[in-house]
């Protein structure tokens, strides 16, 4: 989209923001990503406040307009209250709230973190750990007297949470990080209008069918024998992963990024979360490789599932907090 | 990019809104001694859809069935529930209630109160919650059931019945005297069967083989019957009414032109083992197995046939053709009889001596032995020399324990009883006793079973013709050594259990071990047939009592000893009664199948072909153009184990979508959802 | 930051109050499971009234999300019954059940979920005694394990909750 090929008065440019909560800084990345297309968004777009590569405050959020950024795009998962507040904000202050990346959209990697307790994840963190020397067991409070005041730090969430679990969420961009490609492709829609700024949790940049559709891995149509791993074994070439035994959850992961890993020689690990209509990836994946078993007993197939060495962090390696569980209890 | 669809909202709106009418059964005090039936109403009319919540005495009756009508009618319902007893029972009555007032039958909820409420918890209070429960779920599940339509399978009129023996002999005589076009495919290039190896039957003494030969006569000679022989079915396909199975006909190498047959057999210099005499003679490559036998001409066995020629040189190469090829055809039929038989249980080696001792034989043998056609001419003589005194043992290879007696290489030992053996010894017994006066006979047994009809009289009469009875603890088998300077060459050591557990030795100059019976190997059938197999490795029928000829697979049915141990008579029946019911089938024309079948969605099937090898019936395919899942309906029997698989929720099941199961499970656990959110987050 | 304030009403759920009864859910294949739980009941087997019964034509058709939505939405158990292998009316579509309940078992394990709360069983058509001891041993064994609550966990720990939050600066 251009800005004005008639020469008019120039067409009031979008404002768009980017915040990183719980996050790596690859969904920042991943938007630079769309190299020179970098070019064409700064032209139809302002940016507004986005903490990873321009130095906005929070302050100046609060003093915009309620709905004043068109496209906000949200990173990271929800670990502390900060990160509750700030998406509070941004809210209000957008017509239209993204989550961007698998955090925001189901927890991500940060939501394993929800097979521990707090206790367990503080006690490695602070306490029980090679590298910390902490003979007073100190641990961050929420409140701390100082000489300047009572210093606030933001609260420890029980759970990861995802965007949507606090506030109302317009559209979804999945991945970890999401292919620029696509990002792109939905930029333009939004900033054309094709779609409109209002929605409730739709899925952009991305298609409706699993990766199988787009992977060009050849079926054979045979049982799982055994389990294997690729650091320890080289998958042969051309043959579905998942057949040989590889865990490639692409059964159970949305495409629209091209299936690069299988492509690659490496089993998809599911990072666009659920395809179509599926809430819970882990337990779609769950349906499936029990159902391509070679065993006819039921010790044949414990024996097979014995092999698989972590089922709750290779199905649910990016969408923890969107299973029906969400948590540990 | 993707629409917002909540998989647990259904895809499109209901057209017209929804009016639910519930009806809560008292089964005439059995549900509402317990149940709070009144109460249960009021709770459900306030859930919203629902339009009429009532009770009624007795839902299944013409007053109640009524009562469903006229409200459907008056109250323009368009989804109904009955809260009573199992839907085992009248789920199809009901069905055909709603069927009677315009609705669609589908649209129809049966809950179990009774069965599994009323008649298992004590606690009034606590049934009536479970039973609030549970018509509750029901509402939430109804709102998402859709309209569906029976699926009708035309039937073709004709039928296969695969095995040339008595059962599927009867079994095509009765079908073709209806009228129906059948087909009889027989694997051994003669037919006839088991029954074709004995001589006298019980109870009536007649000839086996001429009443074989009357039977045989009356099937391949009838205008609407099509015999083939040395033929093996190679796959089936295929559906109730719709059947299609690919044959493979050896070639049989002699034809009708053949009309020299004792010379021919003469000149071939190929031998091999009888089976038709159990290994007690053998045989040419070109044979046949007995003077009377069907077809009337002799057949080659390919894999002792050297292919020398003599045979075909000394009758001028007439009705030889030793180069003649296998052919492959294809049946259409609309139903399936297996009556593939059983074979005798042949010992391990070892049990009992058999195979050690020449004169340990089987009861088979001796019948063949004893047959004035027999290999002896009826001669009661074993290995060469008359026998003077012998011994039967029974439940050789029945009624076995895991422990004691030896096992089959599988591991597993028959522990049923083979039913005939008893009758059939005993029969053989007062055969020799008949023909043969001197001959002393021991019976060591476990139990004397002769209990069909004139069956006893063996027994008696046995006994009163000096046959000794000697009864064995099946724990402690009786033992059959070689007895080299006594009188007899054998002596079974047993404990005779008649005489508090006396210490016997029995010499006799012949041990013959009355066996039982396994099912005849068809493991390829079965799964070609999907037939639903026995611990003990017979068939299994439907119901024992209720269906006991039809198998699970719809238009298949089962004739004679394949389903279990079972004599002649009782074969017969089986087989009169698989004819009965394959009849009627086709006689219908059309078969109406339940609607729950499954479908792919192809917006959402990525081809990932999990569930292509997940249906038991293979009735799912790829279509390599779309790349996409295909279920062939016909073929789908409704499991819903392919939606279940399904990575991306693209195969749904009617009547079980996910939807569906999932509103059941919500209303199931309604109350303990927390208040709904103050500050827009979700709930997913 | 203070502590959030609590808020929230008292919770009228069934689970919170002291009457508190197990709420087990029991997904049964039609063919066996269901008819041996039909036969208990045509020979007035006693059980408690714990477990609801589902339906489904096989148990092949039980999908895993169906019971990890069970423990979500609020069930402190759930049982899985279908054919014994080798009886399964459509063949072998509980070979599948017998391969995915194993799997999703160490899941739920691994999301703190006792192993007692969730059983799966063959029950035949004929076993209507094994049925309804079955029921009575679950039913014990999780209420001795106490209420699971999951809904509750989930608003406690401020999933889709957040009402003490407010907005930056408020």
């Amino acid at each position: 989209m251009s800005t004005n090929p008639n020469n008019a008065a120039p067409v009031a440019k979008l404002k768009i923001a980017k915040y990183w909560a719980a996050s790596c800084g690859g969904c920042d990345i991943s938007l630079l990503e769309i190299g020179p297309n970098l070019l064409e968004l700064i032209k139809i777009a302002d940016v507004v406040f986005w903490p990873c590569a321009a130095d906005f405050k929070y302050e100046d959020v609060r003093n915009y307009p309620d709905g004043y950024i068109d496209l906000c795009f949200y990173n990271g998962g929800i670990r502390n209250s900060e990160q509750e507040e700030v998406a509070r904000l941004l809210r209000r202050k957008s017509k239209s709230l993204i989550a961007y990346g698998q955090c925001a959209v189901d927890g991500g990697i940060p939501a394993l973190a929800n097979l521990k307790t707090v206790k367990g994840i503080f006690n490695a963190s602070y306490h029980d750990n090679p590298s910390i020397d902490n003979p007073a067991g100190v641990e961050p409070q929420p409140v701390t007297p100082s000489e300047y005041g009572d210093l606030e730090i933001p609260r420890f969430y029980p759970q990861v949470l995802r965007l949507k679990d606090v506030v109302p969420v317009d559209y979804e961009i999945p991945g970890c990080p999401p292919q620029s490609d696509r990002v792109w492709e939905a930029i333009l829609a939004l900033a054309g209008g094709q779609v409109p700024l209002q929605n409730r949790n739709v899925k952009v940049a991305c298609y409706d069918k699993a990766v199988c559709d787009e992977c060009k891995l050849e079926k054979r149509n045979v049982r799982i024998k055994e389990f294997k791993r690729v650091h320890t074994s080289i998958p042969e070439p051309g043959w579905c992963l998942l057949e040989q035994g590889y865990l490639c959850v692409g059964p159970a992961t949305r495409s629209g990024c091209g299936a690069l890993c299988p492509a690659a020689g490496m089993p998809c690990e599911g990072c666009y979360g659920p395809a179509g209509d599926v809430v819970d990836q882990g337990t779609a994946m769950v349906s499936a490789i029990a159902s391509m078993l070679d065993a006819r007993t039921e010790e044949q197939a414990q024996e097979l599932i014995d092999q698989i060495a972590d089922p709750t962090g290779t199905f649910y390696r990016f969408t923890l907090a969107s299973s029906h569980l969400k948590a540990r209890k | 990019m993707t629409a917002d669809r909540h998989p647990h909202r259904p895809q499109s709106p209901p057209a017209e809104a929804i009016r639910i009418g519930v009806f809560i059964c008292h089964c005439g005090g059995n549900i509402s001694d317990v149940v709070d039936v009144r109460r249960v109403a009021e709770e459900v009319g306030r859930l919203p859809d629902v339009v009429l919540s009532t009770t009624h005495m007795f839902m299944c009756s013409d007053p109640g069935q009524m009562l469903i009508e006229e409200k459907i009618r008056e109250l323009g319902l368009n989804r109904v529930i009955v809260a009573a007893c199992s839907p085992t029972l009248h789920q199809l009555t009901f069905r055909r209630t709603l069927g009677r007032a315009g609705l669609n039958q589908y649209l129809f909820e049966h809950v179990n109160i009774r069965e599994q409420v009323s008649w298992v918890v004590e606690d009034k209070a606590a049934a009536t919650l479970k039973a609030t429960r549970l018509v509750r779920a029901a509402v939430g599940r109804i709102r998402h059931l859709q309209p569906l339509a029976k699926r009708r399978i035309m039937i073709h009129p004709s039928a296969l019945v695969i095995g040339g023996g008595v059962a599927g002999l009867v079994a095509t005589r009765d079908l073709a005297k209806r009228g129906m076009r059948v087909t009889l495919v027989e694997n051994t290039p003669f037919l006839g069967g088991r029954m074709a190896q004995l001589y006298t039957l019980f109870p009536s003494n007649e000839d086996a083989k001429e009443l074989l030969g009357k039977l045989i006569a009356e099937v391949v000679h009838h205008p609407l019957v099509t015999v083939h022989t040395s033929a093996q079915v190679m796959s089936s396909s295929g559906i109730v009414g719709d059947f299609r199975t690919k044959l493979r006909i050896s070639p049989r190498g002699v034809d009708k032109r053949l009309t020299q047959v004792g010379i021919a057999m003469a000149a071939c210099p190929e031998e091999t083992i009888s089976e038709y005499n159990f290994g007690l003679t053998r045989r040419k490559a070109i044979y046949m197995p007995y003077p009377g036998c069907w077809p009337q001409m002799p057949a080659i066995d390919w894999r002792s046939c050297t292919k020398c020629g003599k045979c075909q040189a000394v009758v001028g190469g007439k009705g030889i053709d030793l180069a003649q090829e296998p052919k492959e055809i294809e049946i259409h039929s609309g139903v399936i009889v297996l009556a593939t038989g059983y074979d005798p249980y042949e010992p391990m080696f070892g049990e009992y001596g058999s195979g050690i001792f020449p004169e340990v034989i089987t009861l088979q043998q001796l019948i063949r032995i004893l047959d004035p056609e027999g290999p002896t001419a009826g001669q009661f003589v074993v290995n060469g020399r008359p026998v003077r005194s012998m011994a039967f043992i029974h439940c050789a290879g029945a009624r076995q324990y895991e422990g004691i007696n030896m096992p089959q290489p599988s591991g597993k030992v028959n522990d049923y009883c083979a039913r005939t053996c008893c009758t059939a010894a005993l029969h053989q017994a007062n055969e020799i006793k008949e023909r043969f006066p001197g001959i002393e006979i021991y019976d060591i047994y476990q139990d004397i079973r002769t209990y069909g009809r004139g069956h006893e009289n063996y027994y008696e009469r046995a006994s009163e013709r000096g046959v000794i009875f000697i009864r064995f603890d099946p724990m402690r088998l009786p033992k059959v050594r070689h007895d080299p300077r006594g009188e007899k060459p054998v002596v079974i050591m047993v404990q005779d259990m008649l005489t508090n557990r006396m210490d016997v030795e029995v010499p006799v100059d012949v041990v013959v071990l009355a066996t039982g019976v396994m099912p005849h190997d068809i493991s390829e059938l079965v799964d070609m047939y999907k037939c639903a197999v026995g611990y003990d490795s017979f068939l299994l029928e439907v119901h024992p009592k209720l269906r006991p000829v039809e198998l699970a697979v719809s238009g298949v049915f089962l004739a004679g000893s394949c389903q279990g141990p079972m004599d002649i008579t009782e074969c017969s029946a089986a087989a009169a009664a698989a004819a009965s019911k394959a009849a009627a089938l086709i006689a219908q024309g059309q078969v109406e199948m339940d609607p729950f079948i499954a479908r792919v969605n192809e917006d959402l099937c990525s081809g990932c072909q999990t569930c292509l090898t997940v249906c038991p019936y293979e009735a799912i395919t790829r279509d390599p153009r779309k790349g996409v899942a295909v279920i062939n309906e016909a073929l789908c029997t409704g499991c819903g184990t392919c939606a279940a698989t399904c990575p991306s929720n693209a195969i749904q099941q009617f009547g079980f979508t996910d939807t569906q199961v999932m509103a059941e499970v919500e209303m199931l656990l309604a109350d303990m959802m927390p208040e709904p959110l103050p500050t827009g987050g979700s709930h997913e | 930051m203070s502590e959030p304030a609590n808020t929230a009403p008292a919770d009228p759920r069934p689970a919170a109050g002291p009457n508190w009864q197990p709420r087990i859910i029991g997904f049964l294949c039609y063919w066996c499971s269901y008819t041996g739980a039909d036969m208990a009941g045509t020979a007035r087997m006693k059980y408690p009234p714990n477990v609801d019964i589902i339906r489904v034509m096989c148990s092949g058709r039980i999908d895993p999300e169906l019971v990890t939505t069970a423990f979500a939405r609020g069930a402190d158990g759930v049982l899985v019954c279908g054919c014994h292998i080798g009886d399964c009316h459509y063949i072998t579509g509980n070979h599948k059940t017998m391969a995915r309940m194993p799997l999703l078992k160490r899941i739920l394990l691994d999301m703190g979920i006792e192993p007692e709360r969730f059983r799966h069983e063959w029950v035949s058509a004929a076993e209507g005694e094994k049925f309804s001891k079955l029921v009575a041993e679950l039913t014990e064994q999780v209420r001795r394990l106490g209420p699971l609550d999951w809904p509750g966990l989930m608003r406690a720990r401020g999933v889709g909750h957040g009402m003490d939050l407010k907005a930056w600066g408020e």
